[in-house]
């Protein structure tokens, strides 16, 4: 196959990036669109803000949000590590396991939850925690496990024992900057996932920001679109600056080379 | 299975990629039956010359030619040239014999006629245990040999081999170096091969043509190559060189390692005293013991014979070689005379 | 949540240090497995455990296989069928837009490709509410690009049978994340066909035609399917966007869900909710072990 980009292919992404630009613009477009269709203003945006519940779902959102990075960075970050260090059949069946919660559709869990969980671990917010965490593992584990096969850990475990040091400064020294980048990703994925997630938290009756952004549209819907457009434009130029990290790092890098 | 052989021939042929001379007035005549192989380091054209001949290649000037039919307008699927790529090659999907068969099936010959050359071929190969297994089952020299037996398949009038053996590991190279020759000459195939490694060009070709970006610097049998190189590069290229500084001591002749040499080709033109670098083969130089002056600095053991790093005040290092028996009487540290021993060096400017 | 772009590109373990060198560890290792499984254990597998007991009892806490027998008639039966004709529909058209924009995609390099990359990533992963809005505020009926049609093209998507909130217009919705997940996982696939191939088929005399036929098309297949298989998973499996644009009218196993869960049902049926959860976890098996299988024959080209 030739590697130029015929005129076919162009043609190609210009439908795509039409598709798929069109109705973010479209959605922004309406999102500033005064009462009744008359009009552009800011409104909807300010309106939101004002709105009965509008702090306390977005604090519930948040809280939740952290507590479950904390429980991945808790639990699954040494985890993962420790059985890289490890042995390789063992590796195999951790991969096996946290690949799991993809197959289990996240209504199913929501209904499972809802039947198994005791009552008062149901009253507490906290709840959704420990389901987010199970339905963000696979990604997780994939960003962890990942950045681990790059950097090779295992090896630098063993240079850095037969230097002498000993297990704690091998730790602080060699693992925790290694997994950095990697688990600094994980995180973020957890994060993202925690503040959009609608399933489980609707379906167990929960109130976290995005479940009240829905409910809020039967009142004003340039509202809700205008929360969606915040969210959605929001992520995309997050990942869009995450996906080219990379490059802005190596551009500073070879500036300093240079010099 | 023999072939009749054809002859190729390129005649004034460029390519230029963008700014970049790839060919420059490329000339070459194989002849009937003959191996011919491009050697040369990358970016020098040989890649080009063969997907020319090929037919991938199609933007170039100049002519090539089979069996005196002008190819220009034939395109490379109906050009009955066989090919084998470096690597990759097979069809993933088909297993070896499918594989070989291939040509034959969009030739629209019938399944049972082209399986029973399939086998036919993979025998010539040594492979014919080996039909059913798919290319991942099969080692890299495997794959080569059923790349090889492919295309022998459709009775190509030539056979393209596009550096077959670089990807394999050097046991593997050297034998199926061999078997690649011995397939060829058996058949009569006219070939052209191409690989930037001198000791696969030299042991099997009937000529060798030596490539410096996009030029074809010398075509010769490896012989000739080896012992009359033409120009500093293709000394350089072919076999191991010392590049020794020296003085013209006339036009001829040059004082080098405090011997007078004659100098046997004429390219360079210099005055009597002017600095100039004679080309010295390690060995065309005797190494003696001696009790002051050049020393041993290395020493490297390479099975029949024995490389000797020494230090006689030159920039780098002059390497000589002597059978593995003599090095015994040197050791590092030793004092040794060099001398040439030859009737004349090439010359090149400092 | 859609199904990972994760089961795309499975997480390979390359040779680790050997068990001989880290001895002690690496008994100890299998204690270090011991939190996670016991976190999965109680928050993954006694939920579904639990459903699993409750959908195989009847009201009077009898052992029955009744609850499943339900599922094929009535509601419960629209419901599946509402969802299979989502998801494979979805598949379908998702695949072969999603493989075309793949094949231009593969051309590119360079700055062009690490947008279309992170394009991609970030298109998969919107979904939920915010993607049900956005499309309600652009295709509805006051939106900017119906309003667009009808100005510029004349095409009022209103007079014919188009309405965003029945079944071509969550179609519609869905083929926004799963279109850009379907370049995701396709692309490897593209990208491991070698140029080799294309001129060996030259060399050897074969066409173009011949080239798709015997050996593009083949290799292609299993990628192909099994891609669709995750798309077919991920739409099957969607919630948050059906629940957010539904009205209710369009039958699919989620959303029925969900209304069980929100009171919208005759009490005492509980354990028939639970049923069609398990059925949907069902489904979800045997498309994921098709792909696994499927998996398992490209890998062992």
């Amino acid at each position: 196959m030739k590697r130029e980009l015929a005129w076919l292919d162009r043609v190609i992404f210009a439908f795509a990036a039409f598709f798929f630009i069109a109705p973010l613009i479209a959605a922004a477009e309406y999102s500033v669109r005064g009462y009744g269709n008359k009009g552009h203003t800011f409104a909807n945006y300010s309106w939101i803000i004002h709105q009965l519940g509008f702090s306390a779902a977005l604090w519930t959102s948040l809280r939740i949000s952290i507590i479950t990075i904390l429980i991945v960075l808790v639990l699954v970050v040494p985890t993962v590590v420790y059985v890289h260090l490890g042995g390789h059949r063992y590796r195999r069946l951790l991969e096996i396991v946290c690949l799991l919660p993809i197959v289990i559709p996240v209504v199913s869990l929501a209904i499972g939850a809802q039947v198994a969980m005791p009552k008062n671990l149901q009253s507490t917010s906290y709840e959704l925690c420990f389901f987010y965490v199970v339905v963000a593992l696979p990604y997780v584990y994939r960003s962890l496990d990942i950045g681990l096969q790059s950097v090779a850990l295992s090896t630098l475990v063993e240079a850095s024992q037969s230097l002498g040091a000993d297990w704690f400064k091998t730790l602080t020294m060699v693992i925790i900057p290694a997994i950095r980048s990697s688990t600094t990703g994980a995180l973020f994925i957890t994060f993202a996932l925690s503040l959009g997630e609608y399933t489980l938290a609707v379906l167990l009756h929960f109130h976290t920001f995005p479940t009240w952004a829905t409910n809020i549209s039967q009142e004003n819907i340039y509202g809700s679109i205008a929360i969606s457009v915040t969210t959605l434009g929001g992520a995309w130029i997050l990942l869009i600056f995450v996906a080219f990290l990379p490059r802005i790092k190596s551009l500073f890098a070879r500036k300093e080379r240079v010099a | 299975m023999e072939i009749h052989g054809s002859t190729v021939e390129f005649r004034n042929v460029k390519r230029t990629f963008g700014t970049v001379k790839a060919l420059n007035d490329f000339s070459l005549t194989i002849k009937p039956g003959e191996l011919v192989t491009l050697l040369g380091p990358s970016g020098c054209g040989k890649t080009t010359a063969l997907r020319i001949l090929a037919g991938i290649d199609k933007d170039h000037e100049g002519v090539v030619e089979i069996d005196g039919k002008d190819m220009s307008a034939v395109p490379a699927n109906k050009r009955n040239i066989g090919m084998v790529f470096q690597a990759y090659s097979l069809f993933p999907n088909m297993t070896a014999t499918e594989n070989v068969a291939y040509g034959l099936r969009v030739r629209g010959v019938d399944s049972h006629k082209r399986e029973a050359r399939a086998r036919e071929l993979l025998e010539l190969v040594g492979l014919n245990t080996q039909g059913d297994r798919r290319p991942t089952q099969l080692s890299g020299g495997q794959q080569q040999r059923v790349a090889l037996a492919r295309a022998l398949a459709i009775e190509p009038s030539v056979l393209l081999l596009d550096e077959p053996l670089s990807a394999l590991d050097a046991q593997v190279r050297a034998q199926l170096r061999e078997e690649i020759r011995r397939i060829q000459s058996t058949i009569g195939i006219s070939t052209l091969f191409v690989t930037h490694d001198q000791e696969e060009a030299m042991a099997i070709s009937d000529r060798v043509g030596v490539m410096n970006k996009g030029v074809l610097e010398q075509i010769d049998e490896p012989g000739k190559l080896y012992n009359k190189p033409k120009t500093s590069f293709v000394a350089g290229f072919v076999g191991l060189t010392n590049y020794i500084p020296a003085v013209m001591e006339t036009k001829s002749s040059v004082i080098v390692l405090n011997q007078v040499v004659d100098i046997s080709d004429h390219s360079v033109d210099a005055k009597k005293g002017e600095e100039v670098r004679a080309l010295v083969r390690p060995e065309e130089l005797q190494v003696e013991k001696a009790s002051e002056g050049a020393v041993v600095i290395t020493k490297s053991f390479l099975g029949p014979i024995t490389r000797l790093g020494i230090d006689a005040g030159t920039p780098e290092l002059i390497y000589a070689e002597v059978t593995s028996k003599e090095a015994k009487k040197f050791d590092t540290g030793d004092n040794v005379k060099i001398s040439i021993h030859s009737d004349s060096v090439m010359v090149e400017y400092a | 949540m859609v199904i990972a772009d994760e089961l795309a590109a499975p997480t390979r373990t390359t040779g680790g240090s050997g068990s001989s060198r880290l001895s002690i560890k690496f008994d100890r290792s299998v204690l270090g497995l011991l939190p996670i499984f016991l976190f999965l254990g109680y928050f993954l597998l006694y939920p579904i455990a639990s459903i699993i007991s409750s959908s195989i009892h009847d009201n009077k806490h009898h052992l029955t296989l009744s609850l499943y027998g339900n599922l094929f008639s009535g509601n419960y039966r629209t419901a599946f069928t509402g969802s299979f004709k989502l998801a494979f529909y979805s598949m379908i058209v998702s695949g072969i837009a999603g493989a075309i924009i793949c094949w231009a995609v593969v051309k590119t390099n360079g700055i062009v490709r690490t947008i279309t990359s992170s394009a991609a990533g970030v298109l998969a992963n919107t979904g939920g509410v915010p993607l049900a809005f956005m499309f309600i505020a652009a295709f509805g009926q006051e939106g900017l690009i119906t309003k667009l049609l009808l100005n510029v093209f004349h095409w009022d998507l209103y007079g014919g049978s188009f309405d965003l909130y029945n079944f071509w217009g969550i179609l519609l919705v869905y083929c926004f994340f799963q279109v850009p997940l379907m370049v995701i996982i396709f692309t490897p696939a593209l990208e491991n066909l070698r140029v080799e191939w294309v001129e060996a088929n030259e060399s050897l005399g074969g066409s173009k035609s011949q080239y798709f036929r015997h050996v593009l098309i083949p290799v292609l297949l299993p990628s192909f399917i099994s891609a669709c298989l995750l798309l077919f998973a991920s739409a099957f499996s969607a919630f948050a966007t059906a629940a957010a644009m539904s009205n209710g009218s369009i039958p699919l196993v989620p959303l029925f869900i969900g209304n069980l869960v929100n009171g919208n049902v005759i009490a005492g049926q509980e354990n028939q909710g639970d049923a069609m959860a398990m059925g949907m976890v069902i489904v979800s098996l045997f498309v994921i072990a098709a792909y696994l299988l499927l998996l398992r024959v490209t890998r062992k080209r």
